[in-house]
């Protein structure tokens, strides 16, 4: 009797272990995220757009180059960061509405990684020349005192295997 | 020459203004050691020898005129570790061969200078033997 409870629980545990398994492959598996083959005909691209939602002018796919992203759509990325906070997005955390097309490379534009949109505060030409100018002065002055460097007034550490005799200041 | 620090920076200055008369501290003194002393001079004495120094892997920059006395701090510490304390005798001796050694080589560079001033005032004199370098 003992043995039969065990078998039981056993196949509950695995009924319970398969049940993952089972929604994967009911609902979206990974393969039903990636693109389809690249649009060739016309009738093609209408199809794609209308998948991604997107209007057939602004659809452009990448191109057919061997990258692996058949039909999806190109488009200028927008930062997480760069967008606007109170906007009352569908998922506040990525900023992010329902089905809305992501970019193919989002996940680099994400809040906490690179802001593709980002406007510097000053123009790149005068960071280069604050930084020329702050590192470049002070390799000056260096070089330019190298001239002055001030010393001790004495003369080299005297060593007996420097070949001369060295002698002290006292008489023999 | 008691204030050396204090005379860093002019000793620089001097060094770029007049190169003739003010010796670099990286050269060895250029003039006859025993000119000016006519009684003769008392010559420095080795103690350690390379076979000690080597043996105590003394560094190569310390092997001068106080390594006997750095040998015996480092054995003195060698043998009182942990208590290394009681080597204050040693460390102070050392420290005061070592400072004497800063002292004669203080007086070897202002030595070298003065006889460096000496031999270019006798350039100036019309018809003057240089002083022999």
């Amino acid at each position: 009797m003992n043995s039969l409870v065990k078998t039981s629980k056993i196949s509950i545990l695995r009924n319970k272990s398969v049940i993952p398994f089972l929604t994967a492959v009911r609902s979206h598996w990974n393969k039903d995220f990636k693109p389809g083959p690249y649009p060739i005909t016309e009738e093609q691209r209408i199809a794609a757009a209308k998948k991604y939602g997107i209007p057939i002018e602004e659809y452009e796919p990448y191109p057919d180059n061997g990258s692996g992203s058949g039909d999806y759509p190109k488009f200028r990325p927008e930062s997480g960061e760069s967008r606007d906070p109170f906007y009352p997005w569908d998922n506040p955390e990525l900023k992010r509405n329902f089905g809305e097309t992501l970019h193919s490379d989002f996940d680099m534009y994400t809040e906490d990684r690179y802001d593709i949109n980002r406007k510097l505060r000053y123009p790149l030409w005068v960071m280069w020349l604050q930084f020329l100018g702050v590192i470049g002065g002070f390799a000056f002055l260096h070089w330019w005192t190298y001239q002055f460097r001030m010393f001790l007034a004495a003369t080299p550490r005297q060593y007996p295997t420097d070949g001369k005799v060295h002698y002290t200041f006292e008489k023999p | 020459m008691g204030n050396s620090f204090g005379y860093a920076f002019e000793n620089g200055i001097n060094r770029y203004l007049h190169p003739e008369i003010t010796p670099s501290p990286d050269e060895h003194p250029t003039f006859d050691p025993l000119l000016g002393f006519p009684e003769g001079r008392k010559e420095r004495v080795m103690l350690a020898t390379k076979e000690e120094m080597v043996s105590c892997k003394i560094p190569l920059v310390n092997r001068d005129y106080c390594a006997h006395k750095l040998i015996e701090y480092l054995g003195c510490r060698k043998d009182n570790f942990p208590f290394v304390v009681k080597c204050a005798h040693e460390k102070h001796a050392y420290l005061n061969c070592r400072y004497d050694d800063f002292v004669t080589r203080m007086k070897e560079y202002e030595r070298e200078r003065r006889l460096r001033v000496k031999r270019q005032d006798k350039l100036k004199q019309p018809n003057c033997q240089p002083i022999a370098a």
